[in-house]
């Protein structure tokens, strides 16, 4: 057997033992109750039969009692049984999921944004609730077994044929489900999982182009993709419907003919026939949730392959290497080359499409295809990892990604612990106050998705304010002024200009408008001759 | 149609039918094991021939096959009818989120949620409850009235015991719907929150945030946990009841059976019991309850397919009607005018009012500072923003903002590419562009199209597109589309001067034939144009 994966011991571990009480109570309450209550109907009727003596002789009470008993313990047993078995499962993979983000966001940049915001969802969603059965399993096992054994006791008073007969089916049946199950439903499973994640990754990618489709009369060709894809899920599910109906069958014939087949063998008295009869059909009953455990593990394995492909991501290399507090950069080679001490300022020329964008996010770390060499403290940046450069760079990026959430959502994520005073000031700095004060609630404007609520422009200064609250040595700029007018670009570029020097922080800028050159007198062109 | 989902729930299919006919069928198989059973043992005592032993025992044997065979059937028609159930229900929530999701402003994770996962909770709640529901009511009938063959008085005591039963389920169902609702709203708002965060991963750690951002996932995802405990403890208790109740009855039959047979009733039975039929009334007795056991296992799939349909009526009758405000506008338009338009956003503040007068062809700037609204007038035109007064004119008749949409080539302040190739992508207003190799050199294109291909595959981080490149597409899409009206949000920002040069001409020869409307703070483009509206 393959060693537990880890994420698998975290859903496992938390089913409890309290939760394993409760289940093997429950099964022992459920069979002892069917099998009592067949022996006392039988010895019932040959006391009956057998005239008032025998009538007398026949102790009513302590079974009768017994039903009684055994009836309100099952009931409690199983309440407890189920909640707290669920209780212990919900809470493990709670935890699971803010373990597999952090996972993901240790591991190498392209990594993340090679996944979708809908394959990422559908992976943290109902993937990680699949494993939920994983930590009901043990659960299950133990209220199998002492179903099973107390079935197999009560089948030993009606003789040793019928308790061995009763043996071997049980165990034919967890074997037959158990052998035939991933072959019926492994490959199901996995086609919905896998038609599950192409659906959510292609519904998120087109719902984020949302304006595009509608002008473009996209939608109906588009609808028509998303339900052909749907339709994927749909003939998985019924596969999978069907294939479980069939494993049913199975289970359930087996327990029949078992039954059958204990009776005709027994030669006991009637009653610990039907005993044996009625608790052998009990034992079948407490294995049916691990028979069911069986039948879901497919779809548990497919989803825990999912996981674990994100599990195992590696963490990105060089994460504990340190730059010196305060770098020097270095840009391009040879004759061309750039050297920018801490505090300097350079800006990146070069016609659209040449590599500027790839040089500056390359030196952030946020890329690795920088189109000429870019040093960060005489070490090349692609072998650093961002936890170094991060403490060196503060970028406000050229689509300027913002977070759904309010206008203080977005400054905070720069840093732990900013007051709402730093935040104004930085705004100020990035000519965005005016703005946000008019807004209906201030810092505490929800922005909607994306930042939709705001222009260009207004987007462009919230991410400049975001990264001047860094507090970093360095800040990247990319086309911070694109979607402003003149004026506004002018007092922002005067701003900057007085807190860079304020500051003492350097500057790597790209633009395109020219409003923002005299920021920077140092140019860096880059010439890209050889295309991606 | 514009029924509410919930109406799908109502569908009487024949697959519903047959799914609850056969698990009530299932029913007859616990009748023949509990008759195999109570004949084995019954005529045990009269002396049975081996004949009728084997028969018996035969019958037993087969009784689970057939109980296989009938729930099996009952799953796979329920599964069947909820298919098509849930295949109506994506086509209109594909058809009307699509097109608003911006209009509407909500998470795209949360229209996700909607769209895809809520939908296949009518796997159990048509699959399974719906079917299960009917064969509730049916399965205890059926199964009274053949316990009743052996003893009525026993038929009598089973029914009785439905009455408090039904009782205390219904109050844990009210209680039940509630939490059921919170549960759904929790996990809504996880799964936006999963795909915004995802989305801004490489944002989150390039300012070390992403320890603070995994604990606010933590936080999401332990409200999910409680939420969903809530609603399975109550789940659970509503079981625990129908259990409790289920052995009551089987305690009640098995105490008054043995009773009779051994003739010690305080009272004196109306009816005579022998092994037999007090066996068969025994080993029916848990099959009463089966049914609406099975029925109160599904009540969980119940819930969340209330909760998700209930969630999903409002924010689909919204876009559903957002979709039908913009029915098509069909005449061309010849020149388009707006008075007094008014955006105003949910959260109370208002752009505009906008006035303006296009005429048919010609290069028109919109400038002002930012921040006026310039692209908020321009989103106003194709109806992605709510506009609450003013008049939209063309072809000299009053439309509704969005009608024009057939006519208007567009390319926004980001212009998104969609998932296929950078050829589809350009052609995705006309497929049929023969020019559009041409338009691509004009625009600066070419060294891209020459070193990429036409066939280059766009991903969801964009293919490595530089912004200038991303932006050109979305203009050549734009000018390509071949409609009379283009709405052109900054087409040459992110450009260098020469390619905006470029840019700009191309925009002046079109100009000629097509009314072509920009917003930009560009000097150059604004020179170019033969009128500006200034937004205050």
């Amino acid at each position: 057997m393959k060693q537990p994966l880890p994420i698998a011991l975290i859903a496992q571990r938390k089913a409890g033992i309290a939760a394993s009480i409760a289940a093997a109570l429950a099964a022992l309450a459920g069979v002892g109750l069917l099998a009592i209550s067949g022996w006392f109907l039988t010895g019932a009727a040959l006391a009956g039969a057998g005239g008032v003596v025998a009538v007398q002789a026949f102790n009513y009470l302590l079974p009768s009692a017994g039903i009684r008993g055994l009836a309100i313990m099952r009931t409690l047993a199983r309440y407890f049984e189920r909640l707290l078995g669920h209780r212990d499962a919900l809470r493990g993979l709670a935890d699971l999921r803010p373990r597999l983000f952090a996972r993901l966001a240790s591991a190498d940049m392209a990594e993340m944004a090679q996944r979708g915001g809908g394959v990422v969802a559908a992976h943290l969603g109902s993937d990680v609730e699949a494993l939920e059965d994983l930590a009901i399993r043990r659960v299950s096992a133990v209220s199998a077994i002492t179903g099973a054994l107390a079935g197999l006791g009560a089948a030993l008073l009606a003789g040793v044929a019928p308790a061995a007969i009763l043996g071997a089916g049980l165990a034919i049946s967890m074997i037959a489900t158990r052998w035939a199950a991933p072959r019926l439903l492994a490959q199901p499973w996995r086609d919905h999982g896998e038609a599950l994640e192409r659906l959510k990754g292609l519904y998120g990618e087109y719902a984020g182009a949302s304006v595009e489709l509608a002008l473009f009369g996209q939608t109906s060709r588009v609808a028509t993709l998303l339900a052909e894809q749907a339709a994927a899920l749909d003939r998985a599910r019924l596969a999978i419907v069907r294939a479980e109906g069939l494993l049913q069958t199975l289970q359930l014939t087996i327990a029949s003919v078992t039954v059958a087949a204990m009776l005709g063998t027994s030669s006991a008295t009637l009653p610990l026939q039907a005993l044996a009869a009625l608790a052998g059909a009990g034992a079948f009953e407490a294995l049916g949730g691990l028979g069911h455990s069986f039948l879901q593990r497919a779809r548990v394995d497919a989803a825990l392959a999912r996981l674990e492909a994100i599990a195992r991501l590696p963490e990105r290399p060089n994460r504990h290497v340190s730059l010196p507090p305060q770098p020097a950069i270095t840009l391009g080679s040879g004759a061309d080359t750039l050297n920018l001490p801490a505090g300097g300022r350079v800006r990146i020329t070069g016609p659209s499409g040449s590599g500027k964008t790839r040089l500056a996010m390359t030196l952030a770390g946020l890329r690795r295809d920088a189109p000429e060499p870019a040093l960060v403290g005489g070490v090349s940046a692609t072998s650093l990892a961002i936890e170094a450069l991060r403490l060196i760079f503060a970028v406000s990026a050229q689509d300027a990604p913002l977070l759904a959430g309010t206008v203080a959502d977005n400054l905070r994520l720069a840093r732990p612990g900013l007051s709402e005073a730093e935040m104004w000031s930085a705004l100020e700095i990035a000519c965005l106050a005016d703005t946000v004060r008019a807004m209906p609630a201030a810092l505490e404007t929800w922005l909607g998705p994306d930042g939709a609520r705001l222009s260009g422009g207004q987007r462009k200064r919230l991410s400049l304010a975001r990264a001047l609250l860094a507090q970093r040595p360095w800040l990247v700029l990319d086309e911070p002024s694109e979607g402003l007018d003149l004026q506004t670009e002018k007092r922002m570029a005067q701003a900057l200009d007085t807190w860079l020097r304020d500051t003492g922080t350097g500057l790597v800028l790209v633009n395109h408008r020219p409003g923002l050159d005299w920021l920077a007198q140092q140019v860096y062109a880059v010439n890209d001759t050889q295309l991606r | 149609m514009t029924d509410s989902p919930s109406a799908f729930l109502k569908i009487k299919s024949h697959q519903l039918r047959s799914a609850s006919l056969w698990w009530s069928a299932d029913g007859l198989g616990a009748a023949l094991f509990a008759g195999a059973l109570a004949f084995w043992l019954g005529s045990a005592i009269a002396g049975r021939t081996p004949l009728a032993g084997a028969l018996a025992l035969g019958a037993l044997a087969f009784s689970g096959a057939f109980r296989g065979f009938a729930q099996a059937r009952g799953a796979v028609q329920g599964q069947i009818a909820a298919t098509a159930a849930k295949q109506a229900l994506r086509a209109r929530l594909f058809a009307a989120f699509l097109p608003t999701g911006f209009r509407r402003g909500r998470l795209p994770g949360e229209d996700m949620r909607t769209a895809i996962d809520d939908v296949e909770t009518l796997d159990g709640y048509i699959g399974r409850f719906a079917p299960l529901r009917k064969a509730a009511v049916l399965s205890p009938l059926a199964c009274a009235a053949l316990a009743a063959f052996g003893s009525w008085v026993a038929a009598t005591i089973m029914l009785a015991t439905l009455v408090p039963f039904a009782l205390g389920m219904m109050l844990a169902g009210t209680a039940a719907r509630v939490e059921a609702e919170r549960q759904h709203l929790a996990l809504s708002r996880m799964t936006g929150l999963f795909v915004d965060r995802a989305r801004t991963l490489p944002t989150i750690v390039s300012f070390g945030a992403e320890n603070r951002v995994t604990r606010q996932i933590a936080s999401a995802a332990q409200d999910v946990a409680t939420r969903t405990l809530r609603v399975l403890r109550i789940a659970f208790v509503s079981s625990a009841v129908l259990e409790f109740f289920a052995a009551l009855s089987v305690a009640l039959v098995a105490v008054y059976c043995g009773f009779s047979l051994l003739g010690i009733l305080p009272f004196t039975p109306p009816e005579t019991l022998d092994l037999a039929r007090a066996f068969f009334v025994l080993a029916l007795a848990p099959e009463f309850y089966l049914g609406m056991r099975r029925m109160a296992a599904a009540y969980h799939d119940k819930q969340q397919g209330e909760a998700a349909l209930a969630a999903m009526e409002p924010e689909l009758a919204k876009a559903e009607r957002l979709v039908d405000q913009a029915r098509p506008f069909e005449a061309v338009p010849k020149g388009l005018g707006a008075e007094n338009l008014l955006v105003r956003y949910d959260d109370g503040s208002t752009i505009g009012p906008f006035s303006a007068q296009w005429p048919e062809t010609g290069l028109h700037a919109i400038v002002g500072p930012t921040g006026a609204g310039k692209s908020s007038l321009l989103h106003a035109l194709v109806g992605m923003v709510p506009v609450v007064s003013g008049r939209m004119v063309a072809a000299g008749q009053d439309i509704m903002p969005g009608a024009l949409n057939p006519h208007i080539g567009w390319s926004g302040q980001r212009p998104l590419l969609l998932p296929g190739t950078l050829e589809d992508n350009l052609l995705l207003g006309n497929a049929e562009a023969a020019n559009w190799r041409d338009l691509a050199q004009k625009l600066g294109l070419d060294a891209l199209l020459d070193a990429r291909g036409g066939d280059l595959v766009i991903d969801p981080v964009g293919a490595g597109l530089s912004g200038g490149e991303r932006r050109r597409i979305g203009l050549a899409r734009a000018i390509l589309s071949g409609r009379p009206i283009l709405l052109l949000d900054e087409p040459t920002a992110d450009l260098d001067a020469a390619t905006a040069q470029r840019v700009v001409d191309v925009l002046h020869h079109i100009a000629h034939t097509r009314l072509v409307i920009v917003a930009t703070h560009d000097p150059l483009l604004r020179g170019a144009a033969q009128s500006t509206l200034a937004c205050p």
